[in-house]
């Protein structure tokens, strides 16, 4: 069984097979930026995309992934080390405190932002209101949304 | 540990090897620095940093982080001292052989406790460099001034740190019962470079970028994965065990009991989901677990018709029968910390006979809030000697205090040694919810007399809650009931107001509540001052007199800290007109917490009858910090705090089903989404000339009460429990 993750094909060995693409991801592969928080698609702290769309992936099969195109946090950042707008933004209004759940943030943003490069206050209600952050960051989150699109559409 | 043990094991570990260390010694007990709440060492708590020989400065980062981000703070006065930039210290965070006991991370007591030691180590090591500089130079030591990342001379001359050390071992002790050497970070009148100013987080692109390691994230070879059935209550007793088929699963590896503790291991995390699922207990309890249950036990009312409660706060001229202008009961329920991370631990045992990397019997990675405790309780659960186990902490996702006891270790150590491989345990949500020791539930009755000036002539408040820091297990059992007589200062907080009256009394009774509780942010902070809070609102109201002017004169002149507090927030939230029209109500109230941190805060909601949802539209805060070390991430707790107020009065609804915790997920426990997220205006009040106060559970104090309070001014509708649903109001 082979994934296509952040551009680089994996092979995923027998006894993981039967596995979520959560638990692949962080266990077997070692690709630990996905994390684990409800694991029932509530919280969107395993959120990743799957052929660009986001997915929660403590809910999808492996087996469900398997030769698919996979996006996790650590493939958003360009090879030289160059931060996505969204990673820019998140450290330019320091959002992250315990920062469990930011690498969810960050990839249903960009789910949003691939969507609605203007977003106002009510589109990110609707897209952010799956992903929970105990730490209350939201109003954090809100502003770098906004800031990393105004980025983005300049680039464009 | 005295000095020189110190040095000869602070050698042994490899921490020094060269260059200049400084060794710190706390002789003043009144420095709350002690080891872990339960076991402490008033000799033991430290401050170490070091200048390497190549120039770097190390310190070690003694708290545990858990997005409070109080090293960066700690960093930030290691820097100033030493005329460095914070981005130049490398922090590191030592296992518990590493270092000397260090104190639990609790009570927002991290740059409280901890700054003025962390400012005297660094002084002293400055003072020190300054002194070899001028035996160098050959010139006296007033004439050598300082200079970034050195000193200079008066005639230009510039000497790096790194030009005075070299492999030579130099020790620098300072003993707090000497005077301290000048002290930059609470010079109120230096241009401070590095305190006071904002820093992110040091380690901030990980944090983007996935890179971030918590305790689930350790990289290991030859890893097993375990998980243990969590009872509903931790005295529950197995009636009945049914382990059918367990065996059958894919990837099964061993099925582990041990009296009470039953697991699993197995070579893939969805095998152990699977495994877990055919395990089926029937449990003995000890008492019936259920909301009826709880109710009774905290019925604050039915204890005061009994008597005096079992402790007195304050008894000042009290008198009973008195025509009682309010006379309200409050009722707080349960509620759970939630934390985004699920607790994780991984365990490994090794042969010490055999040439090893470590001469330990045992290694624990967690994040945890108090290591040096988890050391201590692996070492009495396994029989080892506590020189034997080591705990490497993690980064924690998020603690609120929810992160302190020997749990998720306990079940990686004894599944790792019946394996006898490394094994890493995961808590699901459900376990989190069970498990995690929530605050306890509280009934609070408060009566308020006037006399015929209008001023408080009577204060007399009663309350009910379960224990929080003496709570079961907590203690070893022998020792429970001796520190139950004693006061639980998890209990206390927040019950003495700031408002003054002649006739008063404060008393309380803890109990042993069915379900397993502990300390939640705050602690009895916010149930107590939302009863408060909520009080004095109404009897305001009902004066019809407002209720921040109100306030201000019941304090009788005291508390200038507060009232400044109250003061700004009601300018700052008037920069925001209150929306027109029915259903919108603009609320205040403020609080102290722990004597030392003074916080006030509005709040604006609208009663919304087409979402039928009470909707928070806009805060403000005024929080007296003392001195702000790091203004952008004392905002971001009081904005954290501002969340957890919303959820607090609005939406946290912990349900205790029968004989067993019903809130399972996120979705039967309603948390602050992003929607839910009112608008922010914040002031921190900084006072140069007062040591920092800690913010991490400040303005939850005052939160939920502002919220109720606006509700009462929206409606007519005066809270009486929390979480309030719209259904409530209407």
């Amino acid at each position: 069984m082979k994934l296509n993750i952040n551009g680089v094909e994996r092979q995923v060995a027998t006894d993981w097979q039967d596995e979520t693409l959560l638990t692949v991801l962080r266990d077997h592969l070692g690709l630990s930026g996905t994390r684990f928080s409800c694991g029932i698609g509530q919280c969107g702290a395993c959120l990743v995309h799957v052929e660009g769309s986001p997915v929660t992936s403590c809910l999808m099969s492996v087996k469900d992934a398997a030769n698919k195109n996979i996006l996790t946090i650590e493939g958003l950042a360009a090879e030289d080390g160059t931060l996505h707008p969204l990673q820019q933004a998140w450290i330019d209004d320091s959002v992250p405190q315990c920062g469990y759940c930011q690498s969810g943030q960050i990839m249903q943003a960009l789910a949003l932002l691939e969507t609605t490069p203007d977003p106002d206050d009510a589109d990110i209600d609707q897209a952010m209101n799956g992903n929970l952050c105990r730490c209350g960051t939201y109003d954090r989150i809100r502003k770098s949304i906004k800031n990393a699109a105004i980025v983005m559409r300049e680039a464009n | 540990m005295a000095g020189l043990s110190r040095r000869k094991f602070l050698i042994a570990t490899g921490w020094i090897a060269g260059g200049a260390t400084v060794l710190y010694t706390l002789r003043n007990k009144a420095i709350s620095v002690a080891p872990t709440i339960i076991f402490p060492d008033a000799e033991s708590g430290a401050a170490w940093l070091q200048i390497r020989p190549d120039g770097v400065c190390r310190m070690f980062f003694a708290r545990m982080d858990m997005g409070q981000n109080a090293n960066t703070g700690l960093a930030q006065i290691v820097a100033e001292e030493l005329n460095l930039k914070v981005q130049d210290i490398e922090g590191v965070t030592p296992s518990t052989s590493d270092v000397p006991p260090i104190a639990v991370t609790a009570g927002s007591m991290s740059l409280t406790a901890f700054s003025r030691p962390t400012a005297i180590a660094a002084a002293t090591l400055r003072e020190s460099m300054r002194a070899r500089a001028a035996i160098k130079l050959g010139i006296p030591g007033s004439d050598i001034l300082d200079d970034a990342g050195g000193f200079q001379t008066t005639d230009g001359r510039k000497v790096k740190y790194a030009d005075l050390v070299d492999q030579t071992n130099v020790m620098v002790e300072f003993d707090d019962s000497k005077p301290a050497p000048n002290l930059y970070t609470f010079d109120a009148n230096r241009d401070k470079k590095q305190v006071g100013h904002d820093v992110t987080p040091l380690d901030i692109r990980a944090l983007v970028t996935g890179g971030a390691v918590y305790t689930a994230d350790v990289p290991m070879q030859n890893l097993l994965f375990g998980r243990a059935i969590q009872p509903p209550v931790r005295n529950a007793r197995i009636a009945k065990l049914d382990t059918t088929g367990v065996s059958d699963t894919k990837g099964f590896v061993k099925l582990v009991q041990q009296d009470e503790f039953v697991g699993v291991v197995c070579k893939t995390p969805s095998a152990v989901d699977a495994a877990m699922a055919k395990i089926s207990v029937t449990w003995d309890l000890q008492q019936p677990i259920n909301q009826q249950e709880i109710d009774r036990l905290v019925d604050v009312d039915a204890e005061m018709a009994l008597g005096d409660l079992e402790h007195i706060l304050l008894d000042e001229a009290h008198r009973k029968d008195v025509d009682w202008a309010i006379d309200l009961r409050f009722d707080v329920q349960t509620q759970t910390h939630a934390a985004q991370e699920p607790r994780a631990a991984i365990a490994r045992f090794n042969d010490v006979d055999n040439e090893g990397e470590t001469d330990h019997g045992l290694e624990i990675w967690t994040g945890t809030q108090d290591p040096f405790g988890i050391k201590r309780f692996a070492a009495m659960d396994t029989g080892l000697s506590e020189d034997d186990v080591v705990v490497y902490p993690q980064r924690l996702g998020g603690g609120f205090g929810g992160r302190e006891h020997y749990e998720v270790e306990r079940d990686a150590v004894r599944l790792a040694r019946a394996v006898k491989q490394t094994v890493k345990v995961q808590w699901t949500r459900q376990d989190e919810f069970t498990a995690s020791r929530s605050r306890p539930a509280s009934a609070h009755r408060l009566r308020i007399a006037t006399d015929d000036a209008g001023n408080l002539s009577d204060w007399w408040y009663g309350y009910v809650t379960g224990h929080v820091v003496f709570a079961r297990e907590r203690l070893p059992g022998w020792l429970l009931p001796v520190a139950r007589m004693a006061e639980d200062m998890g209990v206390v907080k927040g019950a003495l107001s700031p408002y003054s009256a002649p006739h008063q009394r404060v008393e309380y009774k803890d109990v042993d509540l069915p379900i397993d509780l502990g300390v939640w942010r705050s602690l009895n902070g916010a149930p107590a001052i939302f009863a408060i809070e909520s009080a004095m609102d109404e009897l305001a109201q009902q004066k019809n007199i407002d209720p921040v002017d109100f306030k201000i004169t019941q304090m009788n002149g005291g508390h200038p800290r507060l009232k400044n507090c109250l003061q700004r927030v009601a300018a700052l939230s008037a920069k925001t007109p209150l929306p027109e029209g029915a259903g919108y109500g603009r609320g205040f109230a403020c609080g102290i917490y722990d004597k030392r941190c003074y916080v006030a805060v509005s709040a604006d909601i609208h009663i919304d009858h087409e979402t039928q949802k009470i909707k928070v539209l806009h805060m403000t805060c005024a929080q007296d910090v003392g001195m702000a070390v790091n203004p952008g991430q004392l905002r971001a707790q009081i904005e954290s705090n501002l969340a957890w107020s919303v959820g607090m009065a609005l939406l946290e609804r912990f349900e205790v089903g029968d004989n067993a915790i019903q809130s399972a997920n996120f979705d039967n426990y309603s948390i602050v989404r992003m929607a839910d997220m009112p608008s922010l205006d914040i002031e921190i009040v900084d006072q140069p000339n007062i040591p920092p106060a800690g913010a991490g559970e400040v303005a939850l104090v005052a939160g939920p009460p502002a919220i109720a309070n606006a509700i009462r001014a929206a409606s007519g509708f005066r809270a009486l429990s929390l979480p309030i649903s719209f259904e409530d109001v209407v």
